[in-house]
């Protein structure tokens, strides 16, 4: 209890300074919604040192991140530009939010023409084009495809609708639809290069549904919306029901297909104990994102595309699997190796996720006291 | 030498906080420095390019951007001018404007608009110049996109 409470009290500190900016509100509404998170998030930490469990709270602060971004970024665009449609006239003024799933696209333009394909501003202002490219190089640094489990305000709807039910309806994936991310990188990459457009934003995001989207003025425009809706139902609400994986994020994205190979840049990496493992395939039917197969059980390493979430770490019934620094000794007792990866992984998990969180209590005060979320 | 890869290891694996902490610490810092170093703008065919010529009209100014053709390497066959007009507080209820888009002191079109509707009308003076392409009301005043064709 003292050693857990020893190694949870670096990071109430850290929480405290990345939480507050520094600086402390003086609206009520603002406190409450500070303390609560706080609270929340080092009680989260806490237990993960504690149980030794990862995923298992790492899940719910993930998860409550993409509910309330979803909640914190459409009133505040509501607030901005009086509605969830983007107009011709909001892109003309760089008035789109830069997200990270359009980084892989704007590389190729971006190094032959010096222009960045987004309608959105290159600095200042909400979710600039800089700010998040910054934003994705110290991701890739500390904690490379970490950063889906752990940075993608995204990431969590498939998450958490893949744990509604207790076991998949659909079991047997063919493991070759795990290229498939890979696919639609390489055509998104290269349609935007030829076109000069973001096409992925344009034509498949699902997750325009809960955050914005194109003002339906076209026929062209109305089928865009017809597609992204449907893969929103399809890849973030059907699919993780009934197969229990993220299915979005394991076989569509092409922001996490780019994001793997960043999986080689930074220290950390999950590994399988070949002595202790049984070989009983937990780790294979828990993954999230297909990132474990037999060839993967039999290297003792995750495929490139581990998110490092944790499940297979926390699922694995004799402690085989583990969180791992590269180039230190290999062995499955050292639970410092946990720590040092767990120390900027929720940090900037809690980061990224505590602005929206207390956003999204501040706007859910004002909405019942209020009768309104502005 | 293994010692020294562990001691290497372990250092690369605590390096990470400290690059979690300066990413959020210097964001604003680091944004501005990754702006200014690589140069890059956001593309014309959203930002309607570099203003290449202003119009002082007393009340309101005209903004002639350049003309937009811009392709991955290439130019392309089909492009746009944009012109837009600030502030909305000193617009007329009708603005009307010759352009020049391409500096050869010919004329190349006229471009009308109603400042209450946004609707625009264009006479073409140029066999290069094809349509309007769309009004927008803009946070400062309105713009027009002005559908050309590139010389060959």
């Amino acid at each position: 209890m003292v050693k857990s409470f020893l190694l949870a009290f670096p990071m109430m500190v850290l929480t405290f300074v990345m939480l507050s900016g520094g600086k402390m509100s003086d609206d009520p509404a603002k406190m409450f919604a500070f303390a609560i998170t706080f609270l929340f998030v080092n009680i989260l930490f806490f237990l993960m040192i504690r149980t030794g469990k990862t995923d298992k709270y790492r899940s719910i602060l993930f998860i409550s991140y993409a509910v309330c971004f979803i909640i914190s970024f459409i009133t505040h665009l509501i607030e901005l530009r009086g509605s969830m449609a983007i107009s011709e006239a909001n892109m003309l003024d760089g008035r789109t939010p830069f997200c990270h799933i359009v980084i892989p696209m704007t590389l190729i333009p971006a190094a032959l023409t010096k222009t960045i394909i987004f309608p959105g501003t290159i600095i200042g202002s909400f979710a600039s084009i800089a700010s998040m490219f910054v934003l994705w190089i110290g991701a890739s640094l500390a904690l490379g495809r970490g950063f889906c489990s752990w940075a993608c305000f995204f990431g969590g709807l498939d998450d958490g609708f893949s744990r509604i039910f207790k076991k998949p309806l659909i079991k047997n994936i063919n493991l070759k639809w795990t290229y498939l991310p890979y696919a639609v990188l390489f055509v998104v990459v290269v349609t935007a290069a030829l076109t000069l457009s973001p096409t992925y934003c344009e034509w498949l995001c699902p997750y325009k549904t809960v955050t914005e989207f194109a003002e339906v003025t076209s026929v062209k425009i109305l089928m865009q919306t017809i597609i992204f809706v449907s893969l929103f139902i399809a890849l973030v609400i059907v699919l993780p029901l009934l197969t229990k994986r993220r299915t979005q994020c394991g076989l569509f994205c092409p922001f996490g297909a780019f994001q793997s190979f960043t999986n080689k840049v930074n220290a950390f990496e999950v590994r399988i104990d070949q002595e202790k493992c049984v070989k009983c395939k937990r780790c294979l039917q828990v993954c999230p994102t297909f990132s474990v197969d037999e060839g993967s059980i039999d290297e003792g390493k995750m495929r490139i595309t581990c998110t490092k979430c944790g499940k297979c770490v926390d699922a694995c019934p004799k402690k085989a699997i583990f969180f791992h620094v590269k180039c230190t000794p290999l062995n499955s007792t050292f639970d410092r190796y946990r720590v040092l990866f767990l120390y900027p992984a929720f940090l900037f998990l809690t980061t990224m996720a505590g602005g929206n969180i207390q956003d999204a209590i501040v706007k859910t005060i004002k909405l019942l006291t209020t009768g309104s979320m502005f | 030498m293994n010692k020294l890869k562990t001691v290497l290891g372990y250092t690369w694996g605590f390096l990470a906080i400290f690059i979690v902490l300066a990413t959020f610490m210097g964001r604003a810092y680091f944004s501005r420095t990754l702006a200014n170093a690589t140069g890059v703008t956001v593309s014309p065919w959203y930002s309607g390019g570099e203003i290449a010529m202003t119009v002082d009209h007393g009340s309101y100014k005209t903004f002639v951007h350049r003309p937009v053709f811009d392709g991955l390497i290439w130019d392309r066959k089909n492009g746009f001018i944009q012109i837009n007009w600030e502030p909305f507080s000193g617009l007329p209820p009708v603005v009307e404007e010759r352009i020049d888009y391409n500096g050869d002191r010919q004329e190349d079109f006229l471009v009308k608009l109603d400042t209450t509707t946004g609707n625009a009308s264009l006479v073409a003076y140029s066999p290069d110049v094809v349509s309007v392409e769309n009004t927008y009301k803009l946070t400062k005043g309105w713009a027009v996109r002005v559908l050309l064709k590139k010389k060959p």
